[in-house]
């Protein structure tokens, strides 16, 4: 069955922006360009997941998340706003809301929370992945290529790792500097330590004449796939 | 005329509860004084009685044929005194002499087996009078003397006396209002002329500032702190007007590339890796300005106070490290060599993320400035009071005329590299920021061997008893 996602959102073409990146995803994607109708949606149909704006026409979103969250929906929520003020956010989860996203959030951010949030009460207890003949395991820490192995350093095989759990799709450097440097900010400074990185690990993966398997989106991050994005 | 308005209603109540506590102390005062006389009238009046009783006992005679009489004929006129009355009554209650005011009294009650004198207030035609009466014995016969005298004479001053307490009040406390009421105004004028002042200070005019003529006084103190909040909101009122030219200047470079690609990509029709190309330039851009949008809102941030620091103990040693293996690898990308001198690492109180992401900067800065193949060395140490962070690179220096500014928001040396080095001039000026939220401060000056060293003092809290020299074993120089 098809993934069916909510996104209540006014602005038009934020909205639809949304809505093409989902459907990419394969998502089924109901746009409610108001409070009301996305509370009425939210509460009558059914969604696997909402992604809702917080400042909207008519019915502000965290009234709409409590309401709904009081009624026993209990449909995971994305808040998407552009206020960043850590009362917000706190405000925010604790209204029950399962993520927090600051605009102007990049799609391969959003796209990655989603995937987590609907993956979420699955196990994931995959210890080895493989792309093309590009191996890595988790339990001996061991990353392979085409069998021969390959001489990472933890940063490296960390940012390998990452790449892994999110292949075939783009991870941006705010994913990387959050998830594999631990850093709750991105500066200049650890954009510049994170291509430098990016660029070692891709010498000693797609070594001469291999392959590419690690991908530049320009402007956008990197992508871990077999072929060409 | 809020301000008009106010000052006037402080006047008026300062005057009326002035004027209120007087009556009341007015009122107790008067009646005070009037019981005091009122007492010491009738007092007055009991000892004349006492005395004038005396001197008739002593000329109350009885003559031969048994009848009370007046020893002396000086008393002649007795009977024309308006205001006394002189009385004889025999034990059985016979009236034996009369002279004095032709007035009714009622009968003397016969005096009791004592001698004491009696006195006694009795209202005869409507009148008030004083009465004295004793037995006394005349020629060995026992009477009754009874001298009175109208209370009218007395209850006419006691008059007087009420009406000159009760119609002086309100006078006084008119007087005294009016006396108050001018002085309230003297002693609040100043409050007048100080928010006439104020008003005339607007946003456009913030650096003017009030008159402060005592600054010892209430009002000069007054005036002083609102000199110092106007100071501080000109600063801010600045910094805002700079930051805002500064940061729309930065937002439009990106935005005008971002047009021009756009409007190159559409121009005319083009191969599809080209759109990509075109689209990978404009995520750049877009990008560059969100980070750039983050910062600043950031500072913004920052210069309003709201941002709060969570501090705990920290190792400055350890925190120097940290920086230095997260930008290790854009040395090594260099060639450049990252020296680490840490003796002792202080203990300081401060916001980890905050501090190390000023010492990132700090150290970003000497990588990208330093030739390939350099020394950049971080060294922290203790003196004092104080724990110094000290960057030293190999690269060109910092000008003197730059010094002072280089830490200024979008502040570059070289104009020229503004856009290759990734940053937009704000890497030093967050150092700055972050460096003075702990209280500490961060300078520029010539390194020894040439280049610029860049050095953060921060305060440290006393070395607490008992701890000598932490860390030593942790902390031996290292160096690579």
């Amino acid at each position: 069955m098809r993934v069916r996602v909510l996104v209540v959102e006014d602005e038009r073409k934020l909205a639809q922006v949304l809505a093409s990146a989902l459907q990419a995803e394969h998502y089924d994607v109901v746009i409610a360009p108001t409070g009301e109708d996305g509370f009425y949606r939210a509460n009558a149909e059914a969604f696997d997941l909402v992604l809702l704006d917080l400042m909207l026409p008519g019915r502000n979103g965290l009234e709409i998340l409590h309401t709904l969250r009081s009624r026993h929906v209990q449909t995971p929520v994305l808040i998407l706003t552009a206020r960043d003020g850590v009362d917000d956010r706190v405000r925010g989860l604790d209204l029950g809301a399962d993520d927090y996203l600051v605009k102007p959030f990049a799609l391969p951010e959003l796209l990655a929370r989603i995937r987590a949030l609907l993956r979420r009460g699955r196990a994931s207890d995959i210890l080895r992945f493989k792309v093309a003949d590009l191996e890595i395991d988790l339990v001996t820490r061991r990353a392979t290529r085409a069998g021969g192995t390959l001489d990472l350093t933890v940063r490296e095989f960390e940012l390998l790792e990452y790449l892994f759990r999110h292949q075939g799709h783009v991870v941006s450097r705010e994913m990387l500097a959050r998830e594999v440097w631990k850093e709750p900010r991105r500066a200049t400074p650890l954009d510049n330590v994170i291509d430098v990185q990016i660029t070692r690990l891709r010498k000693k993966v797609d070594a001469e004449g291999a392959r590419r398997l690690i991908h530049t989106v320009r402007g956008v991050g990197f992508m871990l796939r077999e072929g060409e994005p | 005329m809020i301000g008009r308005w106010t000052a006037a209603s402080i006047r008026a109540r300062l005057t009326g509860w002035y004027a209120l506590v007087l009556v009341a102390m007015l009122i107790v005062y008067a009646t005070a004084t009037y019981l005091a006389v009122r007492h010491e009238f009738l007092e007055q009046l009991d000892e004349q009685l006492h005395e004038e009783f005396e001197a008739a006992e002593a000329r109350l005679t009885r003559t031969s044929d048994g009848r009370i009489a007046w020893r002396e004929e000086e008393h002649h006129d007795a009977d024309h005194e308006p205001e006394r009355v002189f009385e004889v009554w025999s034990a059985t209650g016979e009236q034996l002499h009369r002279s004095g005011a032709a007035v009714a009294l009622p009968p003397a009650a016969l005096a009791a087996a004592n001698s004491s004198y009696r006195y006694e207030t009795v209202t005869a035609s409507g009148d008030r009078w004083r009465t004295i009466a004793a037995p006394v014995a005349v020629s060995g016969h026992a009477v009754t003397l009874r001298v009175s005298r109208s209370e009218e004479r007395v209850l006419e001053q006691l008059w007087e006396v009420l009406v000159v307490l009760v119609l002086g009040l309100p006078l006084v406390v008119l007087m005294a209002g009016v006396g108050g009421y001018v002085l309230a105004r003297r002693a609040l004028q100043p409050i007048d002329h100080l928010a006439n002042e104020a008003h005339r200070i607007t946003a456009e005019r913030l650096h003017q500032r009030l008159s402060v003529p005592n600054p010892r006084d209430e009002i000069g103190r007054l005036a002083t702190v609102f000199n110092n909040t106007l100071a501080r909101l000109e600063s801010s009122f600045d910094q805002l007007r700079r930051f805002t030219a500064d940061a729309s200047h930065e937002l439009r470079t990106p935005l005008a590339v971002v047009r021009g690609i756009g409007e190159a990509a559409v121009a005319e029709r083009r191969s599809a890796p080209e759109y990509e190309e075109a689209l990978g330039s404009i995520l750049e851009e877009v990008d560059r300005m969100s980070n750039l949008v983050d910062t600043l809102l950031r500072l913004s941030r920052g210069d309003a106070g709201t941002i709060r620091l969570t501090q705990e103990a920290t190792n400055l040693g350890d925190l120097a490290r940290e920086a230095a293996a997260s930008l290790g690898i854009l040395a090594e990308e260099r060639n450049q060599t990252l020296a680490l001198d840490i003796r002792d690492g202080p203990i300081a109180s401060v916001d980890r993320l905050v501090l190390r992401e000023a010492l990132t900067n700090v150290l970003d800065n000497a990588i990208t400035y330093s030739p390939k193949g350099s020394t950049v060395a971080l060294r922290v140490e203790r003196m004092g009071d104080s724990a110094v962070i000290a960057v030293t690179d190999q690269g060109s220096g910092v000008p003197a005329e730059h010094r002072e500014r280089i830490f200024d928001r979008f502040y570059r040396v070289d104009e020229s590299r503004t856009r290759n080095g990734g940053g937009a001039g704000l890497g030093l000026a967050i150092a700055k920021w972050a460096v003075e939220m702990h209280g500490g401060a961060i300078t520029v000056r010539d390194g020894p061997r040439g280049g610029s060293e860049f050095r953060i003092v921060l305060p440290i809290a006393p070395e607490r008893h008992g701890r000598e020299r932490p860390d030593t074993d942790m902390d031996r120089v290292t160096a690579s």
